[in-house]
């Protein structure tokens, strides 16, 4: 087996386990600050996930990031550009994602303060009753 | 353990495993990707290319110009997403008194002295990222989070009555957050209102000249890369995170008898 695909394996078997602690996270823990912690696990994996569909592993060298690096511009270093750089697409989205997925992080851990204030405490299971 | 719970933990481990052996049957195709796809490449011959000027960005940087130049009008409505959320947690808030008087227990004073040069290399290093957005790995969003760490640190070295006394009163902070916003609503129609005043075509959130649209931002001045809007933008966002993220970290280190008596008494 070779070393790139050995990486990918770690890679992803690694983001399922995570996936499955998120999930436990938020299905099975009753504690409300323990289900914002597993949201957050649960969206970076699925940022991580995005990230690994747009990776690049090219058949001659080495994958390189997704910035023009040379100062001098033709036709040889953008092809060289063009055929050695990962996917930026996915890079984009997840940047904005993992912003938007804070802002959306504090608005709902603000929530759950304010519901510890008024009912004191953040266990799902005594609130429901 | 209850029958419920054995439920839920057989259920994620199915799931799991079923989503593995989708992966295992190509669900996420070759992996790892030998090559990326045709649009990825499109956007990376893009990117800076002097060939075809009406069809590329301003900058070396393939993930900025994606951000800010070709899904541009996206991640205006993210940030507006992103002031919203930060206004919604605030709206909790509303009533409390915030005032830098009374006593501050801050930490010692080796952590004191750390923290004073500190706070001025952090800025220095998130400008450089915020600034240098279009050419290298970084831009606002990322310069803004490494900008947060200023607050933080003041906030937990000095206290967070110091934060208020240094000027950076709620309603300040909230005053350059929507700067920011404003700047980068600005950016995005700037060239449309230049246009209408010269009796041109131009588009929302255009960076360079176009086929019938001759405006555009400076691309290049005396050999120095400017980026175009990207610099703008970047900086613009740069100010909303910064502000957004110090005023939320203002809010969650309140005193919790003062939030009380307003949220939950009154």
């Amino acid at each position: 087996m070779n070393l790139s695909l050995m990486t990918a394996y770690v890679v992803v078997i690694s983001l399922y386990v995570n996936l499955g602690i998120a999930l436990y996270g938020i299905f099975a823990r009753p504690s409300l600050v323990k289900k914002l912690l597993a949201i957050t696990i649960l969206s970076d994996t699925a940022n991580a996930f995005a990230v690994l569909v747009g990776y690049r592993w090219p058949k001659t060298g080495t994958p390189k990031p997704p910035v023009y690096t040379n100062s001098t511009f033709n036709n040889q270093t953008l092809h060289y550009y063009v055929s050695h750089a990962v996917d930026p697409l996915p890079q984009a989205l997840v940047l904005t994602a993992i912003v938007i997925g804070l802002a959306v992080t504090v608005f709902i851990a603000f929530i759950i303060i304010q519901y510890y204030r008024l009912h004191g405490t953040v266990d799902v299971r005594k609130a429901r009753r | 353990m209850k029958a419920s719970e054995v439920f839920v933990l057989v259920s994620i481990i199915v799931f799991i495993f079923s989503l593995a052996y989708i992966t295992s049957l190509g669900g996420l195709g070759q992996l790892p990707p030998v090559n990326v796809r045709v649009l990825a490449q499109r956007y990376l011959e893009l990117t800076w290319n002097p060939l075809k000027p009406f069809m590329s960005s301003s900058g070396y940087e393939s993930v900025t110009a994606i951000v800010w130049d070709f899904r541009g009008l996206d991640t205006f409505f993210e940030t507006a997403v992103f002031y919203g959320a930060i206004i919604a947690a605030i709206a909790i808030y509303r009533g409390v008194k915030i005032t830098g008087k009374g006593k501050t227990i801050g930490m010692s004073p080796i952590a004191r002295t750390i923290t004073r040069l500190s706070i001025v290399l952090i800025p220095t290093v998130a400008a450089s990222i915020a600034l240098h957005g279009h050419l290298t790995p970084g831009g606002g969003f990322q310069a803004g989070s490494v900008a947060t760490v200023v607050a933080v640190l003041i906030i937990m070295v000095f206290g967070r009555k110091a934060i208020i006394r240094k000027g950076l009163t709620k309603s300040r902070i909230l005053l350059l957050r929507s700067l920011g916003l404003l700047g980068i609503g600005f950016t995005a129609v700037a060239l449309l209102l230049a246009a209408i005043a010269l009796g041109v075509n131009a588009y929302i959130f255009q960076n360079q000249p176009k086929p019938f649209a001759p405006l555009g931002f400076p691309k290049i001045y005396d050999g120095m890369i400017l980026g175009g809007s990207l610099l703008l933008f970047n900086f613009f966002e740069f100010i909303a995170v910064t502000a957004g993220f110090t005023l939320v970290l203002l809010l969650l280190s309140l005193d919790e008898k003062d939030v009380r008596k307003v949220v939950v008494e009154k």
